[in-house]
């Protein structure tokens, strides 16, 4: 019955049209677009990936070795289970140019090939001609950014070692592109047999193996990495499929999409304060018809379901056009980000991740209309021409705060279901939650200290004026702190992070850290590398270190896996090396260094911090397989190892005799003056044209592109909660025009010029928005300095330039909503204002 | 009138509303003397206080001229209006209109504050004391009943000590004993600042306090 008469209620009452809903509609609209873009987005680069799973890896499986090749018995299996195998070799090395006596180098990834690459897929080249061609009679091909860095086109030369090629091509994409995760240099292409007789890919090389597989149409893939598995386990070799062919690029896309549907969250819970003001508005105007209502007779439960459907309603209204933009935009705009991604994207219209922002956009308008709609029935018939909303501080009944918190669950549940990852989730939410108490509180305090200097400012009027307005109870102080405050403190967190992350690797680190990285120095050319460096005067010191690399298959026994719990030590391969003597006694930690002529069972040194983290104790066993071979070495000691100046430092080191005969190469770090870079790096490099040379300073611009772009997206998502912030700002100064209006009227009578009343109404405007510019710099400042002291563990700073555009911000963006809503009450006639008012 | 402080000459109002122009006002032509108590009365919509929103500058003339204490309101723009008034007149409504995010005291110290005066505050507490609010200076509006937002408005008001005193039925909003305390405070507060006072009332017993009466109807002088 309730449902019925409040049905015929609610539709009557809208007569009056969704003018006063604007702001409602648009700030839900918006929080659910943005959600709704992202998932959209995110589900179009997945479906990409899945499809053309098998291209980029490059065939239906791969398996890959690190620093050697397949065995006899590893490629019979290969061979019995597929129909064609395809061998491909990836490493480091130089691109070295000699044009009229100027020689000049360039760091590349070489993938080396035979002549069934590419398995799947096709390679694009420009000028479009078939791989086959380009790579005949030692050709090459290279990306067009390091074809240009040395200047060459194609038909010209280059040297990989000691053995010249023809460039023949630009390679605009290969198939096989987007699962090798972070490379150093841009990519090379050429043959395997053309490297013989170049000096690289010698044993002991830091290079990896892949054989791509083609594989029976009928091949159960379970089955196959479950044999893989059985028959190979802990011999280093590592199977993927089709199924995941995109590899680590996959589980970045979910964990950086899952994060920005969270950062979106945010913007729908700024949004969620502009849908509340608007609600609150919107009773406000209705409590005479209310108590009216219950004047003639309807209960509680019909004046609720009255607003409710009418507020329902409009959230469907306003789900739904955000639907329409955030599924729709995406699509519209597919060649676009198509054309942007390095990953393959096919985007089309998706129902989960509508209905995920559907459902988000659905929860939080209930949690944020309930409380107000559940103020409206305790309006009280006798209270009939009073101010009674407005004044009400009681809580809604004990029913509506159950479901709110019912609501709030059920949206974290939905939140950590969706995203998959409880951690992120919980996390997340709790920073959202977090932020919006401070900032409550901090309108709370902004409000107070208004208050208290608005009794100072004697003898100021116009100043006195804008204080009182920002410490009035029910003013805009909390709605404009809230809604500019979330969006700012993101972006301000984010602000404080990249650039402390970036001063660190850009400024500091290039102070500590070494000049030069050199790779692949084989055994017999170490003592020549070392000889040239020592007698450098412009060489402050030179590490140098043999190099294996080993995987811990094993601890006392047990998987290493599930001892270490994933720690990522025991995931992959590890450095490891050997030493007869520790050059600084005072990092070992714990337990004692083997004599330096010991050649008993195999020992090893352990990093402290990572054995610390992992369990390990002195006396522990560990089995680590090198180039297939399993060592088992007890643990020795515990040392210090310094991870932050970007020196040589292992996780592993084993006595020498516990290596001996394994074919290894030697890695070094060279710290030199910057003007005597160029020569170190032509000597050495024309002496031993095997040997790579990584600059440390190209590494940290690498780093640091790729951290920025993780910072542009996170960025990007926190100007949609500004956006997002600013209408709600928008909403509350058009629901303050009113009162700003009545203001202006009195003043106007009591004499005050529409100069001193806009300067009053700028005063507010710019204080307000220097409080939450302020509060969102301090919640920044603090979560800045808590990623950065606990997650980076480096030393934290202020990032000032971004701290002065976040308070700048703050100022800018009140001030346009702010005075945008000024012009009607400086522009009104005192008298009809008045009069209105009798 | 060589005494005058206001004088209105042929003064028209006409006002934009939903359904078109209305006529307000017409041709009214009236002078006030210094210190006199002028009655405006009349029935609902005859104009009455559109007159006194006119002789405020609160409104300007469609048509006519009004001249104050030797100024032409009538061609002066809004912000030589409002200094006008600043240092010559006070206004006191049916409504009260008090600042509601301001004290009592602040209240009252606004208009003293707006002309630069620089004991505004202890003006202000002074004028509160005087109205008998010396408690409640701390008060905001929707802290007070509705007489003594009343004094607090009468209190602001009389502050400046403005030659002319405009009220526009300053009791309509008030119970009987609460209107004739207000009565008697405008009354006391002219007589002892001496200022003009222009007063808009429906009640025949207040407007019989006045020197004069001036009936309205229908927009004109009956």
């Amino acid at each position: 019955m309730s449902l019925k008469v409040a049905s015929r209620f609610a539709l009557r009452e809208m007569r009056g049209g969704l003018g006063g809903f604007r702001v409602f509609l648009a700030c839900l609209a918006l929080g659910v677009a943005a959600i709704a873009a992202v998932g959209t987005v995110r589900s179009g680069i997945q479906a990409g990936l899945e499809k053309e799973g098998a291209a980029l890896l490059g065939g239906d499986a791969e398996v890959e070795f690190t620093y050697r090749f397949a065995r006899e018995d590893e490629l019979d299996w290969l061979a019995s289970i597929s129909e064609i195998i395809s061998k491909t070799v990836d490493f480091r090395s130089m691109v070295v140019v000699d044009r009229d006596g100027i020689t000049e180098r360039g760091l590349t990834q070489i993938r080396a090939v035979d002549d069934a690459y590419p398995l799947i897929g096709r390679v694009s080249l420009a000028p479009d001609i078939p791989i086959s061609d380009a790579l005949s009679d030692r050709g090459g091909v290279m990306e067009r950014v390091l074809a240009d860095r040395l200047g060459l086109v194609a038909g010209d030369s280059f040297n990989l070692g000691e053995q010249t090629f023809t460039l023949r091509a630009i390679l605009d994409r290969y198939p096989d592109n987007a699962s090798g995760g972070f490379g150093l240099g841009p990519r090379t292409i050429v043959k395997t047999v053309d490297l013989d007789g170049s000096g690289l890919l010698a044993e002991g090389t830091l290079f990896s193996t892949n054989y791509r597989l083609d594989l029976p149409q009928d091949a159960n893939l379970d089955a196959l990495e479950a044999e893989a598995d059985t028959r190979f386990r802990n011999t280093g070799l590592r199977w993927r499929d089709s199924r995941r062919g995109a590899g680590g690029t996959a589980s970045f896309v979910d964990r950086i999409g899952a994060f920005l549907i969270l950062m979106g969250l945010s913007g729908l819970a700024v949004g969620g304060v502009g849908v509340s003001a608007a609600v609150r508005s919107y009773l406000a105007g209705k409590t005479s018809v209310i108590a009216t209502f219950k004047t003639l007779g309807a209960s509680r439960n019909t004046i609720f379901l009255t607003y409710f459907l009418q507020i329902g309603g409009l959230t469907l209204i306003g789900v739904t056009l955000g639907l329409i933009i955030g599924g729709g935009l995406p699509l519209m705009l597919a060649p676009v980000i198509q054309s942007q991604l390095p990953i393959p994207a096919d985007f089309a219209f998706s129902v989960a991740p509508l209905a995920e922002a559907a459902l988000y956009g659905v929860l939080a308008a209930l949690i944020f209309t309930l409380w107000p709609l559940a103020r409206a029935e305790q309006i009280r018939p006798a209270t009939l021409f009073r101010d009674a909303l407005g004044s009400s501080n009681r809580l809604p009944a004990l029913r509506y705060l159950i479901i709110t918190a019912l609501l709030v669950a059920t949206l974290l549940g939905a939140a950590v279901w969706f995203s998959d990852t409880a951690f992120l989730t919980l996390w997340t939410a709790g920073g959202i939650a977090g932020a919006l108490l401070i900032l409550v509180f901090a309108a709370f305090l902004a409000r107070i200290t208004a208050r208290a200097l608005g009794k100072r400012a004697r003898g100021w009027p116009t100043l006195r004026l804008a204080l009182n307005a920002i410490g009035a109870r029910g003013g805009e102080t909390t709605s404009v702190v809230l809604s500019l405050g979330l969006g700012l403190a993101v972006l301000s967190a984010v602000g404080q992070i990249d650039g402390n992350l970036r001063a660190s690797f850009a400024d500091e680190l290039p102070d500590v850290a070494p000049s030069y990285f050199f790779v692949d120095i084989q055994p017999d050319q170490i003592d020549g590398f070392r000889e040239r460096l020592a007698t450098d005067p412009n060489v402050r010191k030179v590490e140098t270190a043999p190099m294996l690399r080993g995987i811990i298959t094993m601890i006392n026994d047990q998987p290493a896996e599930e001892f270490a719990k994933g720690h990522w030590v025991v995931h992959g391969d590890r450095g490891v090396t050997y030493a007869a003597t520790l050059d600084d006694p005072s990092e070992l930690t714990a337990g004692t260094w083997w004599a330096a002529d010991y050649t008993g069972p195999p020992l090893i040194s352990f990093a402290a911090e990572e054995a610390s983290e992992i369990g390990l104790s002195l006396g522990d066993t560990l089995t680590i397989n090198i180039l297939g071979r399993d060592i088992t070495a007890t643990i020795a000691n515990f040392r210090n190892v310094k991870w932050e100046n970007a020196g040589i430092g292992f996780v592993m080191t084993m006595n020498p005799s516990a290596l001996a005969g394994a074919p290894h190469s030697w890695i070094s770090t060279v710290y030199a003056t910057p003007e005597s870079e160029a020569g170190i790096l032509r000597d050495l490099a024309n002496k031993y044209p095997n040997i790579t040379a990584i600059r440390i300073r190209d590494a940290i611009d690498q780093v640091i592109s790729l951290v920025g772009g993780i910072a542009a997206a996170t960025r990007y998502a926190a100007l949609a909660t500004l956006v997002t912030g600013f209408l709600v700002l928008i909403g509350a100064a058009a629901a303050g025009e009113r009162s700003r209006t009545y203001e202006a009227a009195v003043l106007k009578v009591l004499g005050a010029s529409r100069r001193s009343i806009l300067w009053s109404f700028t005063l507010r405007a710019a204080l307000l928005g220097f409080a939450a510019g302020v509060v969102a710099l301090a919640a920044g400042i603090l979560g800045g300095w808590a990623v950065t002291t606990y997650v980076m563990e480096g030393d934290y700073r202020v990032i000032w330039a971004n701290a002065l555009l976040i308070i700048g911000g703050g100022v800018l963006a009140s001030l346009i909503a702010g005075l945008t809503f000024a012009i009607r009450p400086l522009a009104a006639k005192p008298a009809r204002i008045l009069r209105a008012r009798e | 009138m060589s005494n005058s402080v206001l004088s209105l000459s042929h003064a028209s109002l006409s006002l934009d509303g939903n359904a078109g122009k209305v006529d307000i006002l017409h041709d009214i032509s009236l002078d006030v003397a210094q210190g006199e108590t002028l009655g405006l009365v009349g029935p609902s919509g005859s104009g009455k206080s559109s007159l006194l929103m006119l002789m405020g500058g609160l409104e300007q003339v469609t048509s006519g001229k009004i001249h104050a204490l030797g100024q032409t309101l009538s061609t002066m723009n809004e912000d030589q209006l409002a200094r006008f008034r600043s240092e010559h007149m006070g206004v006191v409504f049916q409504s009260f209109h008090l600042i509601p995010t301001m004290t009592a005291l602040e209240n009252v110290a606004t208009p003293l504050e707006i002309a630069g005066v620089r004991d505004a505050f202890s003006r202000a507490s002074a004028e509160l004391d005087a109205v008998g609010l010396g408690a409640r200076k701390d008060h905001y509006p929707n802290q007070m009943s509705g007489g003594e937002q009343q004094r607090v408005a009468l209190a602001r008001a009389s502050a400046p000590r403005p030659k002319i005193l405009l009220a526009d039925e300053p009791t309509g909003n008030l119970d009987a004993a609460n209107g004739a305390a207000i009565m008697d405070l405008l009354f006391d507060l002219r007589d002892k600042h001496g200022a003009t006072l222009i007063m808009v009332t429906h009640a025949t017993d207040l407007a019989a306090r006045c020197d004069r009466i001036v009936t309205l109807d229908d927009g004109r002088i009956a």
